[in-house]
């Protein structure tokens, strides 16, 4: 074992930060999955482990809360793709100068807590609300809210999660040199072929990252089922909420904690295990 | 080269653009109409315009208090933050060391990671700890999702800065601590400023963590959600737009600066 | 030399961004299987220029003719003609094989069709056959350049155009290049259109080479005419170190230089000709005991001596002037630093040039 002055400078200077996720991330969710091998309804930590919190949650119906969580983020993550790709590379070869101002506006959002932001969408959708009060006063129509339902779960996630799948997006697609674009180009390369064949391998990266970060955000999101679509799903993390407060049945609530980190951790050690971060970050 | 094909593509992806603007920013709007009026509930178009609200909310001492809460837990995030995450970054991107790679994916984690569950793991980590919940429990869980963030922001600094500055500096005579003082910390200096601005207004908005680690204290956030789940409050418009006012001013402010040093840097060294 | 036939015309190119003219007004005929050079210093528009030719910027008026058909609509991928870019663009995530194939799968060809013109681009190219399955971000400096050769080649374009691909090489490497794309253009016979900063790299390689400055043609002319006979001051300075007097024509036809003592002997007037400037190449300046011994001679103090391969540089300080003297090394000057000397040189070794 080296002693500590014997450690080169990029040793030292991790430790501070190493020493504090030890403490602030790594021992938490250790807690975590020991409690979830815990006797239900009980605090202690030291009984005998079981598999039984796991077993309640394959016959209640918090399984179902957690494929809905898993379809939710899915389906989040593909019409964000969809929405987020040609912003992305409008900011990369379109916008030019005004990609930085751009880029700041799209910034802004992410610091308004996200429920005041879907607040306004409430306001927006609410019966006698900005649109269907416009409507009525404008041109007579009542129509119903779509407030409350399953679309609005989804306007709420597409919407909270827009930067995390932009962001990622620009950095890939800015990682294709346009020299190289060119070159295909003047090799004879339709349109098409040049997406196909250049950008979308070489803008990988940024694209994996991008769905990756919307995606485990995504599973993890709790406040746009509550504030926009009531009780019209109840997603996984509104079950571990009530598991750890009304229930106060905290291994119950860590057994289904510790299934959504696996869905995690599985997704992100592959996604990550050959992934070149100095390359993606920009290294020169 | 610019063909028609090109240019109606341009154009698309421009209208596309400024459509997905304005749905980000439709709701804040909202939010801001929806303050002005002076009437107990809300309707659209509004039949009563006020100032009313805002007069409440400004001399409400449950608010004082929510703000100066918010704040102190933002201030403390911020100083730790910066610290903690400029020993990372120089781990992350300067030096090359063994474990280097895996520290980086180590680093990442808890950014790739579902906040509530977070929030709820650290509220069990707590209470197992015997830690009675406050606003400190509260800087500890923003601390644990927002290091990692600040930490890539300076990084990302550092990535292009020039080891050789630093060996200059040292060969002409300074200990590793000028080096440090003298070198290091100002050339990286708009990458902290950067990553101090970006841990403020992380923690100044964040619910997920604070809903489950600050127990008896509350931060704006929290007392709007609760607001907001309950019914209508007129208040909670105007807590909102102040909200959001304040974060896109200190956002604009901040980028302002760094563009600013950066062409004053550019003129001089010309 | 036999005439060519023009394989490509441009008629008043212009390229203007904003106010800035950055191809301004050019006229020039490129001959079929020609090796063409265009030199000139960085923000001369030569960029620009070749770009427009490729079909990568769309001139602002003006036509560009491919055997007498106007391109200026047609985009890059359907124009007959390929670049080699400075950064070679090659595609890093595919092998060598692959990059040389592209313009063909693009096109639909066989695989093994395919595979065999590649492997004979390699061999003209001299590359080991092994490499043809190896990633191409693997490969040496000097192999890359080749791999993009090779891909600019495989679907027999009309015309190549390279831009300062050279540049960013080290300079034994960029010598050994320079001649071998010179012995390719030979092999291939195809018309090579090159754009560089280095006059020096451009002898080497063409046939004709045209000389811009500030979006404009200044020179058209082979090597020789562009070494030994330039038209301006900037043409002639372009190349190594000039010695370069300004003179005026005074009566009888006679030259004065405003800062030398004494009437100049010079070569024959061009018409016209009233002031510009003299200019006399080192190599042309020697050592000399008397005046008599050459047409024009000053006298000064030799200064410094530079080491230069195979030449040596000697300056000379006249007064305030510095003139600059070039011998073989065989034949270098036996003087010492320090030493009052006397250089001198004949009418028919100077060029008269104007601004």
């Amino acid at each position: 074992m080296r002693r500590l002055s014997q450690l080169g400078q990029g040793e030292k200077a991790a430790i501070p930060l190493l020493l504090f996720l030890l403490v602030g991330f790594a021992a938490p969710l250790l807690a975590v999955i020991w409690f979830s091998f815990m006797p239900a309804r009980t605090f202690s930590l030291f009984a005998m482990p079981s598999l039984a919190n796991y077993a309640t949650i394959f016959e209640s119906t918090s399984y179902i809360s957690f494929l809905w969580s898993l379809a939710l983020a899915t389906i989040t993550v593909i019409l964000l793709a969809i929405i987020c790709y040609p912003v992305a590379y409008g900011l990369v070869r379109v916008f030019g100068k005004w990609a930085m101002l751009l880029t700041l506006l799209f910034t802004i959002p992410l610091f308004v807590s996200e429920n005041i932001r879907l607040y306004g969408w409430v306001l927006f959708l609410i019966k006698n609300g900005v649109l269907l009060g416009s409507l009525k006063s404008m041109f007579g129509v009542e129509l119903e809210s779509i407030l409350f339902t399953r679309t609005a779960i989804l306007l709420g996630m597409v919407y909270v999660y827009l930067p995390f799948m932009l962001f990622p997006l620009t950095l890939g697609i800015s990682m294709v040199p346009s020299e190289t674009r060119d070159a295909a180009f003047d090799l004879g390369a339709s349109r098409w072929q040049v997406f196909k064949e250049i950008e979308l391998p070489l803008s990988m990266p940024g694209i994996v990252i991008g769905f990756l970060l919307t995606f485990v955000l995504a599973v993890g999101a709790i406040a746009e089922a509550k504030v926009m679509g009531g009780q019209r799903i109840i997603p996984i993390t509104h079950d571990i909420e009530i598991a750890f407060t009304y229930a106060q049945n905290w291994p119950l609530g860590a057994a289904l904690a510790v299934l959504l980190m696996l869905v995690v951790g599985t997704l992100v050690l592959l996604a990550l295990r050959r992934f070149d971060l100095d390359r993606f970050l920009g290294r020169k | 080269m610019e063909t028609k094909g090109q240019r109606v593509r341009h154009a698309l992806i421009t209208a596309w653009t400024l459509a997905v603007i304005v749905f980000l920013y439709l709701p804040t709007v909202c939010i801001t109409i929806a303050s002005f009026t002076a009437s107990r509930y809300f309707q659209f178009p509004i039949a009563k315009f006020g100032l009313d609200w805002w007069d409440k909310t400004f001399n409400s001492i449950e608010i004082r208090q929510l703000l100066s809460t918010s704040i102190s837990i933002a201030l403390c995030v911020t100083v730790i933050a910066v610290t903690l995450a400029f020993f990372g970054a120089l781990a992350f991107a300067r030096y090359d060391w063994k474990g280097r790679s895996i520290y980086q994916k180590l680093i990442l984690l808890p950014i790739f990671f579902p906040q509530s569950v977070l929030g709820l793991a650290l509220l069990l980590w707590f209470s197992m700890l015997g830690l009675q919940l406050s606003w400190m429990t509260a800087v500890f869980a923003h601390l644990v999702w927002i290091v990692p963030v600040v930490t890539l922001v300076i990084a990302i600094q550092v990535y292009s800065f020039d080891p050789a500055l630093e060996e200059a500096a040292f060969d002409l005579g300074a200990t590793r601590w000028q080096v440090l003082k003298e070198v290091t910390l100002p050339v990286l200096f708009p990458g902290l400023f950067s990553g101090a601005l970006f841990a403020f207004l992380l923690s100044w908005g964040n619910f997920p963590l604070s809903l489950y680690t600050t127990g008896a204290d509350t931060t704006v956030p929290e007392y709007l959600y609760a607001k907001m789940v309950a019914g209508y409050t007129p208040g909670v418009p105007v807590l909102g737009t102040v909200s959001t006012i304040g974060a896109a001013f200190l956002l604009i402010g901040g980028y302002g600066l760094i563009l600013a040093s950066r062409r004053a840097h550019q003129s001089a060294s010309e | 030399m036999a005439v060519r036939p023009t394989i490509l015309s441009l008629k008043s190119v212009r390229k203007i961004f904003g106010t800035l003219a950055a191809v301004d007004s050019i006229d020039l005929d490129i001959g079929e299987g020609e090796f063409f050079t265009i030199v000139g210093p960085s923000g001369s528009g030569k960029t620009t220029l070749l770009r427009m030719l490729a079909g990568m910027e769309q001139p602002t008026s003006g036509d560009i003719l491919l055997r007498g058909e106007r391109i200026n609509d047609l985009p890059a991928n359907r124009r007959p003609t390929c670049m080699v870019f400075q950064s070679l663009a090659l595609f890093p995530h595919r092998t060598v094989g692959e990059n040389i194939e592209f313009s063909l799968k693009i096109r639909g060809e066989a695989k093994d069709k395919r595979k065999v013109r590649a492997l004979e681009l390699m061999d003209l190219l001299r590359l080991p056959q092994a490499y043809y399955g190896k990633n191409v971000m693997k490969c040496s400096g000097g192999e890359r350049q080749r791999v993009a050769l090779a891909r600019a080649l495989a679907y027999d374009p009309q015309i190549l155009f390279f831009d300062e691909p050279l540049s960013a090489i080290d300079y034994k490497l960029r010598k050994t290049l320079e001649k071998e794309l010179k012995d390719i253009h030979r092999e291939t016979k195809k018309t090579f259109v090159y754009i560089t900063h280095s006059l020096e790299e451009a002898m080497v390689m063409s046939d004709r080479i045209g000389v811009m400055r500030e979006g404009k043609l200044v020179q058209v002319g082979t090597p020789h005419e562009i070494y030994s006979s330039p038209t301006t001051r900037f043409v002639s300075e372009f190349i190594g170190d000039v010695n370069v007097i300004s003179v005026d024509v005074v009566a009888g036809g006679r030259l004065k230089s405003t800062s030398l003592k004494g009437p100049l002997k010079g070569p024959v007037l061009p018409k016209g000709f009233t002031s510009g400037h003299l200019v006399i190449r080192p190599e042309f300046l020697r050592f000399i005991g008397k005046a008599s011994e050459a047409d024009n001679s000053v006298t000064g103090r030799l200064y410094n001596e530079y080491a230069l391969g195979s030449r040596i540089q000697y300056q000379v300080r006249v007064g305030e002037r510095v003139f600059i003297v070039e011998k073989l090394r065989q034949q270098m000057f036996t003087g010492k630093l320090d030493d009052e000397v006397r250089i001198g040189w004949d009418a028919k070794d100077s060029i008269l040039v104007t601004d």
